[in-house]
């Protein structure tokens, strides 16, 4: 029998309270949960057996439950869906040698959600829009003197150098998006970590950390940049646990 | 309409979620048992069905699946 790990908790003195949650809660397929403690850090286990670990779906959404529930009551750092050890002593010696780095990020995520942020365009509309924009802003560019205005030639620079401006528009005005997204997070003191141009409809996929008291505010901040940015489409998802805000490799 | 919209946001949410639960988070080196064949079914379906989101996006206008207006 091995041990299913959910997740890295700060517990500090309230043992007891993550013990008497735990007695009313489940795992996946059911199980038992139980903490195993180094210091003022525990984990959280159920028994399984590898075999029947299902990898499906549903497992991962009751893994998920049972973190989220936890991460309402302490501070966490979830571990991915599938990790399993043998023993609680090879639990043990694994929070001892990485007992730095867990206080680390433990003291980071301490009192804070996580935010999910996606920006969606449509592509057809949104390169028409700039590509008005372009045309207009070099209407008056003529062929060189040394070409005729039906040359193949002309044509081909001429249509590189549309394609290279509406490129060019594309990422300056994504890269606007985000400066005024991070400027407004900065207002939160977030902690974020933005890609931009993920796929051709996804121009920023983000996520952020921030104090939970805040929540309500970057709903209103998220609201509002939707209103600002018509053309695009903003999908904010959370609070989560600080699945994205972990930040060291397990010893 | 807004039974839509729900339906809609909560495939996201399931959606974000497994991305979290299947891709991030502590990495126990060695110790992830979910794989056939070297092959993640679980991630791999869930990559697909993030593509289908995507999909659905290009679909629709404006601002119709938001979650997120404040006081409205």
């Amino acid at each position: 029998m091995d041990l299913l790990i959910y997740a890295i908790l700060s517990v500090k003195n309230d043992s007891e309270k993550l013990n008497v949650l735990l007695a009313e809660m489940k795992g996946v397929a059911g199980a038992d949960l139980a903490a195993v403690a180094f210091e003022s850090t525990s984990v959280v286990v159920s028994n399984i057996q590898r075999a029947d670990l299902a990898a499906d779906r549903n497992t991962a959404i009751e893994y998920a439950a049972v973190i989220e529930t936890l991460s309402q009551h302490f501070a966490l750092l979830p571990v991915r869906f599938g990790s399993v050890m043998e023993s609680k002593e090879a639990i043990i010696s694994m929070l001892e040698k990485n007992h730095p780095d867990i206080q680390k990020n433990l003291i980071n995520v301490e009192n804070k959600y996580e935010f999910g942020i996606r920006i969606f365009c449509q592509p057809e509309i949104l390169r028409a829009e700039l590509r008005a924009k372009s045309e207009a802003m070099y209407k008056n560019l003529l062929p060189p003197a040394t070409e005729t205005k039906n040359s193949a030639t002309w044509d081909w620079v001429n249509k590189k150098l549309r394609e290279h401006r509406l490129e060019e528009l594309l990422i300056a005005h994504v890269d606007s998006v985000i400066t005024d997204i991070t400027e407004q997070l900065d207002r939160l003191n977030a902690i974020s970590k933005i890609k931009k141009m993920v796929t051709p409809t996804t121009i920023i996929d983000g996520v952020f950390l921030i104090d939970k008291v805040l929540k309500d505010e970057l709903i209103h901040i998220a609201g509002d940049l939707q209103n600002k940015y018509h053309g695009l489409n903003f999908i904010l998802t959370g609070p989560w646990p600080p699945y994205s805000f972990v930040d060291f490799t397990v010893k | 309409m807004y039974d839509n919209v729900i339906d809609q946001s909560k495939d996201i949410t399931i959606l974000e979620l497994l991305d979290r639960v299947l891709n991030k988070g502590v990495i126990l080196k060695g110790d992830i048992v979910i794989s056939v064949a070297d092959v993640d079914l679980v991630y791999l379906g869930v990559k697909l069905m993030l593509s289908s989101v995507e999909t659905m996006e290009q679909l629709k206008s404006g601002n119709a699946i938001l979650p997120i207006n404040p006081g409205k």
